[in-house]
């Protein structure tokens, strides 16, 4: 019998054990969430009436931490991420699978992640480290703490945003309830349980970090795409409209002889991109999953 | 006895599991605004007769689902008293789903009554 919502919590945390960790977030999340309004229902109005008294009938209503992990596990494995597709047949021939990454969503998403990361990159890691360096700047002030402690809130949106991100596009099970501090608290505990948790400063260091990898993402996938179109492209673009290749600034004209297997060439680096951007994604999605999730 | 009750317990989850989306579907078309999980549940609770229908902890995985497959859509607002509510609104999609599916909820429901109430000749 739980006596309070967090020991509730802790059993459904037990009960949860193995499943996904963006799932067990959400799970909390929607039972802390509950309770404490029903929680908060039920004493209005009853000062005499502590927690322990009424925590029994709301878990009753609630479901059991057994039940409602039961829930959540049966739904969880009928619902699946965005663009988390079936894998590919095995029974295809290599060949078939080289150039099946070009027709895989899952290669697209992590192709468009990539390039979407110049943005989220530049306005993620710019607002980390401009905002939190002139909020930390303004620590020395009586009122920089609050401030301090919104631009955490915000790391803490930002996390929830990009988790979004990576769900959609690299189908990577991610958090999709916010996480929300206890109400009853007081603003100096609120500001310590923010400052305590680590997954505050995961979140930053995320955010900070994605500056200079979302650059790397973007231009490095932007530069194979449009080398290997260029490619493809080359013996149109020199012999019919007189476009030279442009190798680091030198435009060069191929050969004449050689221009069949630049453009046999494009075609190879194509799909390579996409293995390439997919391998990316996956390995992305792992290290945004282990930086954005707290459970 | 205990055996008797686990059996009606399956029975009702089974059910559930089928009836829930639309049932949440349905409340949330007929409701003037957006709902959150919380006045959900308090409203089916107010609704119902008898034993309740589901857990009100089960409600939240089903409005997850339903908002993945794209038949509600949702928002978050800050709450005043608690922590931030996550407001629920049928989509499009979720109408016209909820139109088909309420078509195969009648045809399924006299179909078995009119199998418990012995209309046909075995």
């Amino acid at each position: 019998m739980c006596k309070d919502v967090n020991e509730y919590l802790a059993k459904l945390k037990k009960e949860l054990e193995g499943c996904d960790s963006a799932l067990l977030q959400d799970a909390l999340s929607d039972a802390e969430g509950h309770l404490r309004m029903a929680l908060e229902e039920a004493l209005s109005g009853k000062p005499k009436l502590s927690e322990t008294e009424v925590i029994v009938s709301l878990i009753e209503k609630y479901g059991s931490p057994k039940e409602i992990a039961s829930a959540y596990r049966a739904i969880e494995s009928r619902t699946s991420p965005t663009l988390a597709v079936s894998r590919t047949k095995k029974t295809q021939s290599s060949w078939a699978r080289f150039f099946g990454v070009l027709t895989e969503p899952k290669a697209w998403g992590a192709f468009f992640y990539m390039l979407l990361s110049f943005i989220t990159g530049l306005v993620f890691g710019g607002w980390a480290l401009f905002a939190g360096l002139i909020s930390l700047c303004t620590l020395v002030f009586i009122i920089g703490i609050p401030l301090f402690g919104l631009f955490l809130l915000s790391i803490r949106g930002i996390a929830l945003l990009e988790g979004r991100i990576v769900e959609a596009l690299l189908g990577i099970r991610m958090p999709r309830r916010s996480l929300f501090l206890d109400s009853n608290l007081s603003w100096k505990d609120m500001f310590m349980a923010l400052i305590k948790e680590s997954y505050t400063w995961k979140a930053l260091l995320y955010a900070v970090l994605q500056f200079p990898l979302g650059l790397i993402y973007s231009l490095g996938i932007l530069f194979l795409f449009a080398t290997s179109l260029s490619f493809i492209g080359s013996p149109v673009l020199e012999l019919v409209f007189h476009i030279p290749l442009d190798l680091f600034g030198d435009d060069v004209f191929t050969p004449v002889w050689f221009l069949p297997i630049v453009c046999i060439a494009g075609f190879f680096l194509l799909p390579l991109t996409f293995h390439l951007a997919r391998w990316v994604g996956k390995v992305h999605g792992k290290y945004a999953k282990s930086m954005l999730v707290r459970a | 006895m205990s055996t008797f009750t686990d059996a009606n317990k399956k029975f009702q989850k089974e059910l559930n599991s089928g009836t829930a989306a639309l049932v949440l579907l349905s409340i949330l078309a007929r409701a003037d605004e957006p709902m959150y999980g919380y006045r959900i549940a308090k409203f089916m609770e107010v609704d119902e007769e008898n034993v309740p229908m589901m857990k009100q902890g089960a409600l939240y995985p089903v409005l997850r689902s339903l908002e993945g497959s794209g038949l509600l859509e949702s928002h978050v607002d800050p709450s005043v008293s608690g922590p931030p509510r996550r407001y629920y609104k049928i989509t499009e999609s979720g109408l016209e789903i909820l139109k088909s599916w309420s078509k195969i909820w009648d045809q399924t429901k006299s179909f078995v009554d009119g199998i418990l109430k012995g209309k046909a000749d075995v």
